[in-house]
C-alpha cells in the first residue's frame, strides 16, 4: 500500500521534472511512467536484500533499456526518456547530508556521506553506460573505437 | 562558393546551435549535423562539436569548393522539445521530404519560440516535484505541502534573478539560498516536521539532470573534451546549490 502511494508520488514528481525540462508534450507521460518503473525496480531490490548501489545500477539500467527501446520505437532524442526514468534515483538525500556534515565540523560522516553520495551517482552512470552497450552492439558509438578491422 | 553550399552551412550550423544550446548531446550535435550535410549532397563532411562551439566543414564536390566555418554557442538552457523537433527536421531533410528553405523556416521558427509551457505551470511543476521528492526522501505526507511552496519558491528565484543578473552559477546559488530558508521558516512556523527532507524536496528542481546524463554518454562516446567539460559544468551547479544551502543552514538553524 505504502508503495503504490510511493510510485504515485514519483509519477507526480516525475511528470513536474518533466515540465520543467520541458519534455515535448507526446512522452511527457511516458516519462513520468518510467520514473515511476525505475522507482519500483529500486524498492524491489532494496526489499530483496540487495544492495543499494546495486540495486540503483539495476534500476537505471532498466529505466534506461526501456528509454532506449521506446525512443527507437517512436523517433524521438533518448534524453527526453531516460533522464525522468533516472531522476527518482539521483542522491539528492545523501548529497545534501554530506553538505550539512561538513558545515557541522563533521567530517567523517561528511566523507562517509559523500563517497556514499558518489556511489550512487556511478550507479546510475553504469546503468546507463550498460543499457547504451546493449544498443549498439555491432554499431559501435559513433564509431569512435576501432578495432582495426 | 555556390549559393546552395551557402546556404546549407548556414541551416546545419543553425540546426547544431539550437540543439547544442537546449540540451542535446555533442555526438547527436555532430551527427544531425554530418547527415543534413550529406543529404544535401557534399562531400568529405567533418563537424567538431564542444560544448561552447560547433565547427562544421564540407567541400561542394570532391576536392573543390572547400568550406569551413564556426558558430560559438554561449547559452546553455534546457529545453528538450525544442532538440525534438530539430531532430525531427533533420530526419524529414535527409529523407528528402523538406527543402533547404523550408528547413530554415522552419528552424527560424523554433528558434524564435518560446518555451512551450507557460511559466506559471513551470513554477507549480518544480513544486509538485520537490514536495514528490522530500517525500520519496522519507518526509512525512504532511511535509508535502511546505515542500511544494519552498521549491515554488526556488524555481520562482531562480527564474527571477537569473533575469536580472545572467550568471547563472550566482542565480542557482540564490536560489538554493532562498528556497532553503523558506523551507527552515515554514517549519519554524510549525508547518511540517522533517526539516532535512523539506529543504531536501525545495532543492531538487535546481539539479542538474540533463548536464550530468549527458556528460556520461559524451564521456562513452568517446568525446572526452565534451564530456569533460559537461560533468564539471554539473559539479559547478551542485555546488552552488551546496553553498547556497550551506549558507542557509549556518545562518538560520
Amino acid at each position: 500500500m505504502d508503495l503504490l502511494l510511493e510510485i504515485i508520488i514519483t509519477f507526480i514528481a516525475i511528470l513536474g521534472f518533466g515540465i520543467i525540462l520541458s519534455v515535448p508534450r507526446r512522452v511527457l507521460f511516458i516519462g513520468a511512467g518510467i520514473g515511476s518503473w525505475t522507482w519500483l525496480a529500486l524498492q524491489t531490490g532494496l526489499h530483496l536484500g540487495i544492495n543499494d548501489v546495486v540495486s540503483t545500477v539495476i534500476a537505471s539500467f532498466t529505466a534506461a533499456t526501456i528509454a532506449h527501446y521506446l525512443a527507437k520505437k517512436i523517433h524521438i532524442p533518448v534524453t527526453t526518456l531516460s533522464i525522468p526514468g533516472i531522476l527518482p534515483l539521483v542522491p539528492g538525500s545523501r548529497a545534501y547530508f554530506t553538505m550539512l556534515s561538513f558545515v557541522e565540523g563533521e567530517y567523517l560522516d561528511g566523507l562517509e556521506f559523500g563517497v556514499e553520495t558518489m556511489l550512487q551517482a556511478g550507479g546510475i552512470a553504469a546503468g546507463l553506460v550498460l543499457a547504451l552497450s546493449l544498443f549498439s552492439f555491432g554499431k559501435g558509438i559513433g564509431n569512435r573505437y576501432e578495432t582495426g578491422s | 562558393m555556390g549559393a546552395k553550399a551557402d546556404k546549407v552551412m548556414d541551416v546545419c550550423l543553425q540546426a547544431g546551435e539550437i540543439m547544442l544550446t537546449y540540451g542535446a548531446e555533442t555526438y547527436r550535435v555532430e551527427e544531425t549535423i554530418e547527415r543534413m550535410a550529406r543529404a544535401a549532397g557534399f562531400t568529405n563532411v567533418h563537424c567538431f562539436s564542444t560544448t561552447t562551439g560547433i565547427f562544421l566543414s564540407f567541400e561542394e564536390s570532391k576536392g573543390h569548393g572547400d568550406l569551413m566555418q564556426m558558430v560559438r554557442v554561449d547559452d546553455r538552457m534546457q529545453d528538450l522539445n525544442k532538440v525534438a523537433e530539430v531532430n525531427q527536421i533533420s530526419r524529414e531533410f535527409t529523407s528528402g521530404i523538406l527543402t533547404v528553405q523550408e528547413a530554415e523556416r522552419r528552424l527560424d521558427e523554433i528558434s524564435a519560440a518560446k518555451i512551450q509551457y507557460p511559466i506559471w505551470l513551470i513554477h507549480l511543476a518544480a513544486g509538485a516535484a520537490g514536495g514528490g521528492f522530500s517525500y520519496l526522501f522519507g518526509g512525512g505526507l504532511y511535509d508535502f505541502i511546505p515542500a511544494f511552496f519552498a521549491a515554488m519558491i526556488s524555481s520562482f528565484t531562480l527564474v527571477k534573478i537569473e533575469g536580472y543578473l545572467r550568471v547563472r552559477f550566482a542565480s542557482e546559488l540564490a536560489a538554493a539560498f532562498f528556497g532553503s530558508s523558506a523551507a527552515i521558516a515554514f517549519v519554524m512556523l510549525g508547518f511540517g516536521a522533517s526539516i532535512d527532507q523539506i529543504i531536501i524536496g525545495s532543492l531538487m528542481p535546481l539539479v542538474p539532470g540533463v548536464p550530468l546524463t549527458n556528460a556520461v554518454r559524451d564521456l562513452l562516446s568517446g568525446d572526452l573534451l565534451a564530456g569533460i567539460s559537461r560533468g564539471v559544468e554539473a559539479l559547478l551547479t551542485s555546488l552552488s546549490i551546496a553553498s547556497g544551502v550551506a549558507l542557509a543552514v549556518s545562518i538560520f538553524l
